[in-house]
């Protein structure tokens, strides 16, 4: 048992990252299936990032800053991936650190796409930036609540504690409410239609990204795919708590599968909606704050 | 205000400066006036209800040793047009502005500033629109003593300048290459955080010079196959309004069966464009869905202009004096066949796209500009039905058969981009109604072309307007002696409508940059008039539909 608790983390890393991209053609797939298209086959985010992996490196604008921004946009998201408690399983991380780690890494990682738009001096990326920012201070008090929620319960910030639901906590009526609210972002979590504001391609060619190229994109492409099935795998994890058999290698397929369907739902949504404005997000963000410091209170309360 | 006490206000305010004639048909009125009052007869045209249609610009010192100018107005309600033309002497092509109070204008006078070498008093923006910024002083492509292949060494360092932008804006360059524009222009969009403060456009980066070659090499017969290629959309259109010009100059009948076959392109061409254009609004708010289906819709009817004409787009259908080929008994099933599939298909689109709320909230109130404005600056076909303009050429001053055609125009007073969304998609079922309708009332017989005498007399002049998708096509025609046109004018819709883009962005979010663009449909092709033409295409081999659908999925070698 010892032993598995050190090899949860690398397994973590390794599922996620085989099997993010996977997703990702689920996505697409499901995409082209409600525009009458053939779409391509699952497996092309694969070739995609391989074939991005394989090119040349360019330093389009010319500072470390640039160059260091994908780098550093990965290493955050996979930090993540490594800390949770996927499977049920708490690694040898997950039992040391607590949900504030979490969420500072996830900031992290928003931080460095702001970072490398900004080094990259372009009108459309610095455009880009400002959005993704106002998106980053609008949607982060959602996923702390969402975290937090289990804490407040269990009177603990550990990371055991933000699973309630896995920790013996009862799904009561602040639950109820934050798997709305949740519900509600998860577009805005995975920055998809109506919410892919920030990348916005007939308006910004996709911001923040736009100069980056090879490589470096693939790291940024790969970091946010990842973060995709992290914010699934939350949404499983946190109020579908009853996925579970206590077996490690039956709980990870069962929760892949759960994710899988979170994943359907982001597609549907995601092909069914115009992207918002800006300042329409903006409006919406706040109601589902406001919404889920309710759920706070609701759960201090003991509901 | 009727024709006649038009004449009667015009002749009491100018007395003998003006001469009246009729000109090619009673529904053309053409005023000559010297060019001391010729700004001041344009304005009383246009308080008296005239809609500025375009400016005609042309070089006759070899005929008169003078340059001619002409503007033309139309009045919408009373069915007629007014072609007011001056002219000024070799030396000096001089004018009194008219675009400070008529914006519309502000291209056709920049238009003959570049081409013509003419000098507007009063220009609030003389600035460069068509030559491109290294063309050298001096040289004015549309006079005739400039060779149409003339390739004026290019010069480094030279670039067009910007209208200085606001004060606290920062600028936003939209183009030349932006995934919002299909083909290039370049806008330079001011804004302060993400509102759009103020726009300058440079176009016209890849003008082909069309009308100077058919001006000066090919002949009268020719030139139809040429205009349909300035659109790739509308290219029917163009061959229409062309050939109705030189109908018109040269007073050729033609065939009635004929009328109504260019009717039924005319219809399909739209059908096809709306959907197209609907596919694109749906992409540009980030609704690739719309997008995919509205072209899936529009896909058949593609198949059944290949089953008409041979091409899915550029038809070469209609030529002076009629159409090229027959719509048989078997083809007129075959029409009301996909009709039938198109109109429910698109009335499942039309709800889905109408009932949802969050292209409400992506279009309505966007791009406002109130009635008044979108008169001032002559917007056409939805996008001015949209803002409350009751104009459509196919009712007001109607050609082809549409005088024996019932339909409606569909206005809406919301005045944005929601107005033309509605309108455009209203219209698509109307247009199916026309083709239906032409279907039945097409006489059985005829001939398709009308034959033309070999000479057609020199330096008359025909206008023709033709309802585009896109609003109003206008092409005016100088008949020349050697058989060719002495002037042709082109102006498709976007160049008029491309004008008021820059009111219609004032105070909008830079994220509904695109939708705004794009609900003019812009067409930057044909304001630039540019030919593209593949040379490299020399090995000729025909692939069967499913044989290029498998070699674009890339399954398998066909």
């Amino acid at each position: 048992m010892r032993a598995l608790t050190y090899a949860a983390p690398l397994i973590n890393a390794l599922v996620f990252l085989l099997a993010a991209p996977l997703y990702e053609g689920v996505l697409r797939k499901l995409a082209a299936k409600i525009q009458s298209r053939q779409g391509p086959p699952l497996i092309q985010p694969y070739r995609d990032l391989l074939k991005l992996l394989g090119k040349q490196t360019l330093n389009s604008a010319g500072s470390w800053p640039f160059k260091l921004a994908p780098l550093g946009a990965f290493a955050a998201a996979l930090a993540v991936v490594v800390l949770i408690p996927f499977g049920g399983r708490l690694g040898v991380f997950a039992g040391r650190l607590d949900v504030i780690v979490v969420i500072y890494l996830l900031t992290l990682g928003g931080v460095a796409v702001l970072l490398g738009a900004l080094a990259s001096r372009n009108t459309f990326a610095l455009i880009g930036a400002s959005r993704e920012m106002v998106t980053m201070i609008m949607v982060e008090p959602v996923l702390a609540v969402t975290l937090i929620l289990g804490a407040v319960k269990l009177r603990s910030l550990g990371l055991a504690a933000a699973m309630p639901g896995a920790a013996g906590a009862k799904f009561t009526l602040a639950t109820g409410l934050m798997l709305a609210v949740y519900l509600l972002a998860l577009q805005a979590f995975v920055a998809r239609q109506p919410f892919d504001i920030a990348e916005a391609e007939v308006e910004l060619l996709e911001g923040p990204f736009i100069e980056y190229s090879g490589p470096n994109y693939a790291l940024f492409k790969y970091a946010m795919m990842l973060k995709q099935m992290f914010y699934a795998w939350l949404f499983v994890s946190v109020f579908l708590p009853w996925i579970r058999t206590g077996i490690y290698p039956a709980d990870i397929v069962l929760q892949l599968a759960a994710m899988l369907v979170v994943f359907l739902l982001i597609g549907l949504v995601g092909s069914t909606n115009p992207r918002l404005r800006i300042d329409q997000a903006v409006r919406y963000y706040a109601v589902l704050i406001v919404l889920s410091l309710a759920a706070v209170a609701l759960a201090v309360k003991g509901w | 205000m009727t024709k006649d006490s038009l004449i009667r206000t015009l002749r009491d305010g100018f007395g003998p400066a003006l001469t009246v004639s009729e000109g090619a048909t009673p529904k053309r009125l053409v005023l000559d006036i010297d060019r001391t009052a010729f700004r001041a007869a344009a304005l009383k045209l246009r308080a008296a209800g005239g809609r500025y249609m375009v400016g005609v610009g042309s070089d006759e010192r070899d005929r008169r040793g003078a340059f001619g100018m002409i503007h033309l107005f139309a009045f919408d309600k009373d069915g007629f047009t007014v072609a007011l033309r001056t002219s000024a002497p070799a030396e000096t092509p001089e004018f009194d502005s008219i675009a400070p109070e008529i914006p519309a204008a502000g291209w056709t006078e920049r238009e003959y500033m570049d081409l013509l070498g003419f000098t507007f008093k009063g220009n609030p923006k003389p600035k460069k629109l068509i030559l491109a910024d290294d063309w050298p002083a001096g040289i004015h492509p549309l006079r005739k003593e400039v060779p149409y292949n003339l390739v004026p060494p290019s010069a480094e360092d030279v670039a067009y300048e910007l209208d200085e932008a606001p004060e606290g804006t920062t600028t936003v360059p939209i183009g030349p290459f932006h995934p919002s524009l299909h083909e290039p222009a370049h806008f330079a969009v001011y804004v302060d955080g993400e509102t759009i403060k103020g726009c300058d456009y440079r176009g016209f980066m890849t003008h082909r010079g069309i009308e100077k070659l058919c001006q000066t090499q090919v002949s009268y017969n020719e030139v139809p196959f040429v205009a349909e290629r300035i659109c790739g959309i509308c290219g029917s259109v163009h061959a229409a309004a062309y050939s109705q010009s030189v109908e018109e100059a040269a007073g050729i009948k033609i065939a009635r069966r004929a009328e109504f076959i260019r009717t039924i392109m005319l219809e399909i061409e739209r059908l096809h464009s709306h959907l197209l254009w609907l596919g694109v609004a749906g992409h540009l708010i980030g609704y690739d869905t719309i997008f995919m289906q509205s072209w899936r819709v529009r896909e058949p009817i593609m198949w059944l202009s290949e089953r008409l004409t041979g091409n899915r787009k550029t038809y070469g259908m209609i030529v002076i004096g009629g159409v090229r080929r027959d719509i048989t008994p078997a083809l007129r099933e075959d029409i009301l066949g996909v009709l039938k599939k198109v109109e429910t298909e698109v009335g499942g689109l039309k709800d889905a796209v109408l009932k949802d709320t969050s292209i409400h909230r992506r279009t309505k109130g966007v791009g406002f500009i109130p009635r008044e404005e979108a008169e001032a600056w002559s917007l056409l076909g939805p996008v001015a039905r949209g803002r409350g303009v009751d104009i459509d050429v196919r009712r007001d001053h109607p050609y082809a058969a549409y005088d024996e055609l019932s339909f409606d125009v569909p206005v809406m007073d919301s005045g944005d981009v929601w107005g033309t969304l509605v309108v455009r998609l209203l219209e698509i079922f109307e247009s199916i109604k026309i083709v239906r309708q032409a279907l039945d009332k097409m006489p059985s017989d005829g001939p398709l072309l009308t034959e033309v005498a070999d000479v057609l007399p020199a330096y008359r002049h025909g206008l023709s307007m033709v309802e585009a998708p896109r609003g109003e096509s206008v092409h005016y025609l100088i008949t020349g002696p050697e058989n060719r046109p002495e002037r042709w004018r082109v102006r498709a819709p976007t160049y008029t409508n491309l004008q008021g883009v820059p009111r219609m962005l004032l105070d909008n979010q830079l994220a509904d940059f695109p939708i705004i663009v794009g609900s003019i449909d812009p067409c930057f092709s044909c304001t630039d008039r540019v030919l593209v033409v593949d040379g490299r295409a020399r090995s000729r081999r025909v692939f069967a539909r499913s044989e290029i659908e498998a070699l674009g999925r890339g399954r398998r070698k066909p």
